[in-house]
């Protein structure tokens, strides 16, 4: 039986501070709800704006791929890999933290501010070499439809984080229609919806709320305002090779 | 609620990592940390200490998992053993606490 967990955008955890205006769907750091630990290999979503200057300076990560996605403006990111980087709207970038790194992340903007999704899947194997890769997405050519940036193989311009997790995102005009077989069986989908409003398996989800999907083979969406916007993560639901 | 702060022994062989791990847990109010920084380092502290939990980091692979379980099974079996993703501050506050909420004391 499909099974459904929907997450209101303001359910979400709070940081809020002069650097960082942080709404977390899922435990970090200091917000902790032990029924918010993650969607399977999904365990962090993370809706962060940084004030303009402000930023993550020089802190380490292992194990964890960490997907950012800037919505608005710009990040700068730097690595113990010897990576240098502005990665803009339009654009997204993968740390596969693997047996470790340090990096860190500032808005690029010293006066505007940036905002970005902070996404973390739990890795398929430990202690993997650790790479940083970024590709664009070319959202505003593609209308209508979705767009996998990320998949198993890493073919074209998308990038590999495990070998059973896709993530896709599209902007839509009020009144389309989308439909999103999940590749893999056992997988769960969820669906954040970035901007505007979408009909999801009959259910209405405002901006930044979250559907989590369990049990289904496909999911129909259907925009509701015009320039909607989508994220859809498939990810696995049993981590019991590494947990 | 515990009295005492949770002892734990973070267990990672990536140093630079392993030290921020050790401040973060330091700086937790509830929390009390020691550091392993080999398998053979973790064998040593775990015959000798006394820890509520060890944390499991960067570079314990699965094998050093099941040794490690082995002898906690003999020296700390009512220790909770947690593995740590993400090797900073992110998901160390949720990962210990669901831990430890979830199977209580004796």
């Amino acid at each position: 039986m499909v099974q459904y967990v929907h997450h209101k955008a303001d359910t979400r955890g709070l940081d809020h501070n002069g650097r960082l205006d942080s709404k977390k769907t899922f435990s970090f750091a200091d917000y902790y709800n032990p029924k918010r630990m993650g969607f399977g290999a999904l365990r962090v979503l993370n809706d962060d704006v940084l004030a303009g200057g402000k930023g993550f300076g020089s802190h380490p990560h292992d194990n964890m791929e960490i997907i950012s996605i800037p919505l608005s403006g710009s990040l700068r990111h730097e690595d113990s890999l010897g990576n240098n980087a502005v990665v803009q709207a339009g654009q997204v970038q993968v740390i596969s933290a693997g047996s470790g790194l340090f990096h860190s992340e500032y808005n690029h903007s010293a006066s505007l501010p940036a905002s970005f999704l902070q996404i973390w899947i739990y890795p398929a194997a430990l202690n993997t070499k650790p790479r940083y890769t970024r590709t664009n997405l070319p959202l505003a050519e593609q209308q209508n439809k979705l767009y996998t940036f990320i998949r198993p193989g890493g073919s074209g311009h998308s990038i590999a984080v495990r070998p059973d997790t896709w993530m896709s995102m599209g902007i839509f005009d009020k009144g389309a229609q989308v439909r999103y077989p999940l590749q893999e069986e056992g997988n769960g989908l969820y669906a954040f919806v970035i901007a505007g409003e979408f009909a999801i398996e009959g259910k209405v989800l405002q901006t930044r709320d979250g559907l989590g999907i369990l049990n289904s083979k496909a999911i129909a969406a259907q925009s509701l305002s015009d320039a909607a916007s989508l994220l859809l993560i498939e990810v696995p639901m049993d981590l019991s090779t590494i947990l | 609620m515990l009295s005492q702060p949770i002892s734990i022994l973070a267990i990672g062989y990536h140093q630079p990592i392993m030290e921020v791990v050790h401040r973060l847990i330091n700086s937790h109010g509830n929390w009390q940390g020691d550091l392993a920084l080999s398998l053979d380092a973790a064998r040593t502290k775990l015959a000798k200490g006394v820890y509520d939990a060890v944390l499991l980091c960067v570079g314990v692979s699965s094998e050093d998992e099941a040794i490690l379980t082995q002898i906690m099974k003999t020296s700390l079996p009512e220790a909770r053993m947690i593995r740590h993703f993400g090797g900073g501050s992110g998901l160390l506050e949720s990962e210990i606490r669901k831990t430890m909420e979830q199977q209580p004391f004796k």
